[in-house]
């Protein structure tokens, strides 16, 4: 603590210039995964929303690793947060083009998989072609999420973006409620239903955009964040937002300071660590939960 | 008797095309107040369409007017202010608590910071009391029979209080005893000053109900009158296919269909 506030010499140096932005990166970018996470599960009225669900990290991914691998732009310049919010754009819009205004949960799940799919082979497509296996290599890392290195220059790019999309999705957090009567209903109450689509869409590609641009690929915390507070806010998908943040910010968080501490000779990557725990947690979900899915197969 | 009450609801040429066909064809019609108006036809004759072009939630040609202003000129929240309207199934997507989905009713009252006014409390009680709901407040609507989620989502459209209710099939998948309790609270709303337009598929309960039937056909309205005119045996042979006859219950005359033509 003291380090932090006056220290001098190398443990000021640590706390201030390493520990200290890769912790406020790390709070910063759960609380986006959060947030994002419930709010497409507001907008689909689907527990089981993710943004890794549709391809939009996987987009996300694709279109930063093409500039860096293309030496397009340097890693810490802006060009790689746009070209992550332009995959992600595209990857979400696509899958509401696709899965319709109904957005039945087999058809949103069937684009959102091809979506993801094509973003995996769209990354694999750019390392295949990548100028050097250096760079190739440097995608591969970069791609399992982590926030090893990163410094305050790699927050002063995000942050805008983050706040952007944490402003429009908090905007559109009362249209989630009326929405959990379906899309007419909630129109018929005054809900405009297409603003609320495009402030999703586009809140949730400068977020995931800027998130995925400086973190690589970090799954699943966008859905157990909001899973995890559900109870305690009495399924409200529009008061467990920031909740939902919160939860993302400490998972992340906690998962960070796990691979630092976790002895070994490589750091394990923070992608790899939230995979490893959500894939499990998201199967859990969907065994206690397969008697509503199956019971509900054309909402 | 309802020649003096005034006219909250005025659709003129109304027309919704999808994919090309007319879907709805050139309908004019009218709600007044104090009125319970029954909308039925065979499935497919257009009548969820027209309903939905008149609560504005699909684009249509013509004209509508409520309160004589046309509906194009209000805001969202002036028009969900205005007509409340309540879909059909009675679906609800989360396990909200019943409370919670009846306070959305009052979503179109709500000011910037979504803070719930003494009015909006008292509407939502009123529209719990009215339709019986008050026991089932605290659970979640996913949790509820059939019978008690049509109750709950008609309590969410009352808690509006807008002076226009449409309502898609209200009765649909209840037991008699709910039709009727649903089809007297329909009727109340209207006798309280407000119009209810209703899509009912049972015409028994539409001749008992309603003060005025509109048969549609194929995208038109056929028949516009009192039930005993608007669904005569021979009306309801040309446009339903049935063999129908009209039997007196002592409360009145009621259809009965009795074979398909």
């Amino acid at each position: 603590m003291a380090a932090l506030v006056d220290g001098d010499g190398i443990p000021g140096i640590i706390v201030r210039d390493i520990r200290l932005p890769r912790t406020l990166l790390a709070g910063l970018i759960g609380a986006t995964f959060g947030l994002t996470g419930a709010a497409l599960q507001g907008l689909l009225r689907n527990p089981l929303a993710e943004p890794a669900l549709f391809g939009a990290p996987q987009a996300a991914a694709a279109c930063a690793s093409l500039v860096i691998a293309f030496g397009l732009a340097g890693a810490t310049s802006f060009a790689v947060p746009l070209a992550g919010i332009a995959g992600t754009l595209v990857a979400i819009g696509s899958l509401l083009a696709i899965a319709g205004r109904r957005a039945s949960l087999t058809v949103t799940m069937l684009a959102g998989l091809a979506l993801a799919s094509f973003g995996g082979a769209a990354i694999a497509l750019i390392l295949n072609l990548a100028p050097n296996p250096h760079v190739a290599l440097e995608i591969a890392f970069w791609l399992l999420g982590s926030l090893q290195d990163r410094s305050y220059d790699h927050l002063a790019i995000a942050l805008p973006f983050m706040i952007g999309s944490w402003v429009m999705l908090g905007m559109t957090a009362g249209a989630f409620r009326a929405l959990t009567l379906g899309e007419d209903a909630a129109a018929s109450l005054g809900v405009n239903i297409n603003r609320t689509r495009q402030a999703v869409v586009v809140g949730t590609a400068f977020g995931i955009g800027a998130c995925v641009a400086i973190a690589g690929a970090i799954s699943f915390v966008g859905l157990v964040a909001p899973h995890l507070v559900r109870r305690a806010v009495g399924s409200d998908p529009a008061r467990g937002m920031l909740p939902a943040a919160l939860t993302g910010a400490a998972l992340v968080l906690a998962a960070d300071i796990g691979v630092r501490l976790v002895p070994g000779p490589v750091e394990i990557k923070l992608g790899v660590v939230t995979a490893m725990i959500g894939v499990p947690f998201f199967l859990a979900m969907i065994f206690s939960e397969r008697r509503l899915l199956e019971g509900n197969p054309a909402s | 008797m309802m020649a003096a009450a005034a006219t909250l609801l005025q659709a003129e040429a109304v027309t919704v095309k999808l994919g090309g066909a007319s879907v709805v064809d050139d309908v004019s019609l009218s709600l007044r107040a104090r009125e319970l108006v029954a909308l039925v036809g065979p499935n497919g004759a257009g009548k969820t369409t027209l309903m939905r072009a008149l609560a504005q939630l699909l684009p249509s040609s013509g004209s509508i007017e409520i309160n004589g202003r046309p509906l194009q000129s209000l805001r969202l929240r002036e028009r969900a202010r205005a007509i409340a309207y309540l879909p059909q199934g009675h679906v609800f997507h989360w396990p909200m608590p019943v409370a919670a989905v009846v306070a959305l009713g009052r979503h179109p009252h709500a000011d910037a910071f979504a803070r719930t006014s003494p009015a909006d409390r008292t509407a939502v009680r009123r529209a719990l009391r009215a339709t019986a709901t008050e026991e089932l407040a605290a659970r979640r609507v996913t949790t509820l029979s059939g019978g008690e989620r049509a109750r709950v989502a008609l309590a969410r459209a009352l808690a509006t209080e807008a002076p226009i209710l449409f309502a898609d099939e209200p009765t649909a998948s209840l037991d008699p005893r709910h039709q009727l309790l649903v089809m007297e609270l329909l009727r109340r709303a209207a006798r309280s000053g407000g119009a209810v337009l209703a899509i009912l598929h049972d015409l028994t309960l539409a001749a008992r109900f309603a003060d005025r039937v509109m048969v549609m056909d194929g995208g038109r309205i056929v028949a516009n009158g009192l039930p005993t005119d608007a669904l005569n045996p021979a009306q309801l042979a040309k446009v339903f296919g049935v063999d129908a006859v009209s039997v007196d219950t002592g409360e009145g005359f009621v259809p009965i269909a009795r074979r398909p033509l």
